[in-house]
């Protein structure tokens, strides 16, 4: 072929390949515009806001902030409790922000279900995301999503699935296949708390150096009264 | 103005290609090691695309695959013949339009900025102007003596 035929037909190749990628980018953007992409996480709200929030803090299993923190505050919650969403919008930020960041104090998630047993599948889920460090992380995002209690949403895989990616699981394989085998913790924790008198969510307690054993604190109704137990106990 | 010659869109689409190389290992090195690039503004930008799922292809850092495509730019930087142009722009074109996918996905699906991955956007964009600029001028010509890039 000679130089010039093989300019043009070089030149004719890449107009088509340009014009390809071009029908490929915009294809890709309208599917995932689409949320059919790969999991439907377009109606997933919050995941900036968590994002910012958890930015920085150690996250491992539930537990969030300095593993070696002198204090630990454990929360007993129910992923459909809108209280407990509302909680911690309003009130946790202030602790982390003023606590945990410093590595006074961790923060335990426990789950205690009470609003339904739709909670048990949703919960079971978090500690799952909680094996690969994104435990809080998806009950903050997944807070954000509530919907009504038992309305069917709290244990829907699409919908569980599209919590873990906005926190990001990363391993949603192995968050799927491990989420069934946390329902027996769920029972234990829920359990735990109904042995410590807590019958509502969100219950606290706490331990520390000055506690002596675990302390019920049950529902402080202010972050300033959050604080004034961190502090007793330190 | 004159034309630049082949020799020096070679040279720049070689030194690109190597930043490209440098920006993605960083943000897979980061990843490998369970954490995140840092953005050198502040913020929690970087944290919050590398922790997305976005960050992943079937278990694979993206940015893995942005290092053997900067790689494989920079190889059609030491040849300068028309398998070498066409290559360069197909690697070029393809990267330039993931980059432009994945900066929808940040801003409009993630609603977070990373800045590594903007800055490996920007190189992509240019070294795909380069490599095409390249093809456009050169396809065709006789084959040169391999250039030092």
């Amino acid at each position: 072929m000679s130089g010039p035929d093989r300019r043009s037909r070089l030149l004719q190749l890449a107009a088509g390949a340009a014009f390809l990628a071009l029908a490929a980018v915009l294809v890709l953007i309208v599917i995932t515009a689409a949320g059919s992409g790969d999991g439907g996480d377009t109606e997933i709200e919050g995941r900036a806001a968590v994002a910012k929030l958890l930015d920085g803090i150690p996250q491992r299993q539930m537990t969030l902030g300095d593993p070696a923190a002198p204090v630990e505050l454990i929360e007993f919650g129910d992923l459909q409790c809108p209280v407990c969403a509302a909680y911690s919008e309003d009130v946790l930020p202030e602790i982390m922000e003023t606590q945990v960041r410093k590595g006074t104090v961790k923060i335990d998630f426990r789950n205690l279900t009470i609003i339904g047993p739709e909670s048990v599948g949703a919960g079971a889920a978090a500690l799952a995301a909680g094996e690969q460090g994104r435990g809080w992380s998806f009950v903050d995002i997944f807070y954000r999503n509530q919907g009504d209690e038992n309305s069917g949403y709290a244990d829907d895989d699409a919908f569980l699935r599209a919590i873990a990616k906005a926190a990001g699981v990363r391993n949603l394989a192995k968050w799927d296949a491990e989420r069934a085998e946390m329902t027996a913790q769920v029972e234990e924790t829920s359990q735990e708390a109904a042995n410590l008198g807590f019958d509502g969510t969100p219950s606290f307690a706490i331990k520390g150096p000055q506690t002596g054993g675990i302390k019920l604190l049950g529902f402080p109704e202010s972050a300033g009264e959050l604080e004034d137990a961190i502090e007793e106990a330190g | 103005m004159s034309r630049p010659s082949e020799g020096t869109l070679q040279r720049a689409i070689a030194f690109l290609a190597a930043l490209g190389i440098g920006v993605a290992a960083y943000i897979a090195i980061a990843d490998a090691n369970s954490g995140s690039p840092v953005c050198l503004g502040g913020g929690s930008g970087c944290e919050t695309v590398a922790r997305s799922s976005w960050s992943h292809l079937g278990g694979v850092n993206i940015a893995v695959f942005g290092v053997v495509a900067y790689a494989l730019l920079l190889a059609t930087a030491f040849f300068a013949d028309d398998l070498a142009r066409f290559a360069g722009f197909v690697l070029a074109l393809g990267g330039f339009g993931y980059s432009v996918f994945l900066t929808y996905v940040e801003l409009f699906k993630i609603e977070a900025v990373c800045q590594w991955c903007l800055a490996s956007a920007v190189l992509m964009t240019i070294l795909f102007g380069l490599c095409a600029a390249r093809l456009i001028v050169f396809a065709g010509a006789p084959e040169a003596s391999p250039e030092r890039a």
